[in-house]
Order: C-alpha cells, then sequence, then structure tokens
C-alpha cells in the first residue's frame, strides 16, 4: 500500500528530498539521467528510479533526443500541491469565517 | 478544462444567515472594517463610495507593523444578488484582478460564491503567494508554497 501511494500520490513523491533535489536540478532545462546522476551524487539506477515516481505523478517527462533521453519538468502535476498551499484561497476561507461569526452576532442582534 | 481554469479560483460558503444580512455585512465600511482583515490586522479607510463606479480605499495594518494599501473599485452591484469588483492596490493598478461575488439562497441559509478571474496565470500564482504571505505565520508552508510556485512558472514555459 505503502508503495502504491509513492508512485500516485504527488505529495508522496515530493517527499523524498533526492527527488526535490532533481525537480530543482529540472528548473534549469532537460537534462539526461547520467548527468543527473552525476551531479546530485546518486547512482544512475537510482536516479532512473526517481525519475520514474516523478514521471508518474505527472512531475516530469521525457523525451528521446538522439541516443539520449532527456528528463524534463513536467509541473502540471505540482498543480494539487500548488493549490492546496494557496494562500489566497485560505485567506478569503479565512475572511469568510469572520464574515459568518459576525453575521452570526448581526443576526442575533436582530432577533432581539 | 477551459482556458481560464488556470488563471480563476472560485471560493464558495455557506453562511447560516438570510441573504439580505450577509449582503448588507458587505455595504458598509463600519461591517467591513469587522470581518476584512486578518486577525490582529486593523484597518484604515480614506475612500469609501459603495456604488458602481465608487471606490473604497484603504490600507490593513499588519501586527508586524506592515502596511498594505488596498483599492477596491466596484463594477456592479445589485442587492442582495451580486457584488462584481476590481480589486488592486491602488487606483489603475495593473495588475488589479476582477471578482465576482454571488449571494444565493439555500434554505434558509445563504450561499457566498466568489469568482475570481486573473488577468494571467502568472498573476494567480502571484496573488496566491501575497495573500499566503499576508496571512503569515506558515513559515513552512509558506516556503514550500513559494517552491512550488517556482516549479510550477518554471515547468509551464516548457
Amino acid at each position: 500500500m505503502a508503495r502504491a501511494s509513492t508512485t500516485s500520490d504527488v505529495f508522496n513523491a515530493i517527499a523524498e528530498p533526492q527527488r526535490r533535489d532533481i525537480l530543482v536540478m529540472l528548473q534549469a532545462g532537460e537534462r539526461p539521467v547520467t548527468e543527473l546522476a552525476q551531479a546530485l551524487g546518486m547512482t544512475q539506477p537510482g536516479a532512473s528510479k526517481h525519475l520514474r515516481v516523478l514521471r508518474e505523478v505527472g512531475l516530469v517527462r521525457d523525451r528521446k533526443a538522439g541516443k539520449q533521453r532527456l528528463y524534463g519538468l513536467d509541473a502540471r502535476g505540482l498543480r494539487p500541491i500548488h493549490e492546496w498551499t494557496g494562500g489566497f484561497e485560505r485567506f478569503w476561507n479565512a475572511r469568510f469565517d469572520r464574515l459568518d461569526a459576525y453575521v452570526q452576532d448581526l443576526k442575533q442582534k436582530q432577533e432581539t | 478544462m477551459s482556458a481560464t481554469a488556470d488563471r480563476e479560483i472560485v471560493i464558495s460558503r455557506l453562511i447560516d444567515a438570510p441573504r439580505a444580512l450577509v449582503f448588507e455585512a458587505f455595504t458598509d465600511v463600519r461591517h467591513l472594517s469587522q470581518w476584512w482583515g486578518p486577525d490582529g490586522f486593523t484597518t484604515t479607510t480614506q475612500v469609501f463610495e459603495f456604488h458602481t463606479g465608487g471606490e473604497w480605499i484603504f490600507a490593513m495594518h499588519g501586527p508586524d507593523g506592515t502596511d498594505y494599501p488596498e483599492w477596491i473599485s466596484w463594477t456592479e452591484i445589485v442587492p442582495p444578488e451580486r457584488i462584481a469588483l476590481l480589486h488592486g492596490e491602488r487606483r489603475g493598478d495593473p495588475n488589479a484582478f476582477a471578482s465576482l461575488i454571488t449571494f444565493a439562497d439555500e434554505g434558509a441559509a445563504t450561499r457566498i460564491e466568489m469568482r475570481t478571474l486573473f488577468p494571467t496565470q502568472e498573476l494567480r500564482d502571484e496573488a496566491v503567494e501575497k495573500y499566503h504571505a499576508i496571512e503569515g505565520g506558515q513559515q513552512t508552508l509558506g516556503k514550500l508554497a513559494a517552491y512550488v510556485a517556482g516549479l510550477v512558472r518554471t515547468g509551464g514555459a516548457g
């Protein structure tokens, strides 16, 4: 079960520090797995495994370029996290909480 | 998915009070000052003209002493059904965004829905971060949000 959620849930996917390192590195542009592994001090199979997880949750995409396979950022997968941490929405939800409390006050005053 | 989905934020809330009363809380600065600012904030209003084309110019003062200038201009007011407004930091703010707040009866309660459409996806992401910053007090989440926003921007360009 835990294994399944790691590969299907974007939150789990970025909970792993090495995968976040990969994402940060890919911000600069596409890279082959060999370069990623070398720069981040991982073995190539290790980096490939992380890349597979990241691809499965929609954070990374790959394409063939000649003999190489290049990995790049696919940020569509980050949207759920972005929404979840979204300050605007939480800000307004908190504001509507206060509105609710205030209107309950008004209602009580009207009734008495 | 429509093209506006990436630029829009929709927030909905059910409030257990009659629609006229909920609407009223939006119409008078005496009411608004009670619930508009986050906890620990105060507001100072310079101009408040609640009519179509009117403005609300004010500042929110944060508990850490930071002032946030705010500018609102009402573009449509239909009591007690809808309020459309532009929201920016000052008059003529090129980054101002439009919100439509609708009020609907739901039994004895009122459903408020606020749809905010940002001019671009980038401005939407900026607002997400800015309001996060205003709310404060959530360092870790704030950092994660900024990190994610950076990744989203980079990935969005590719």
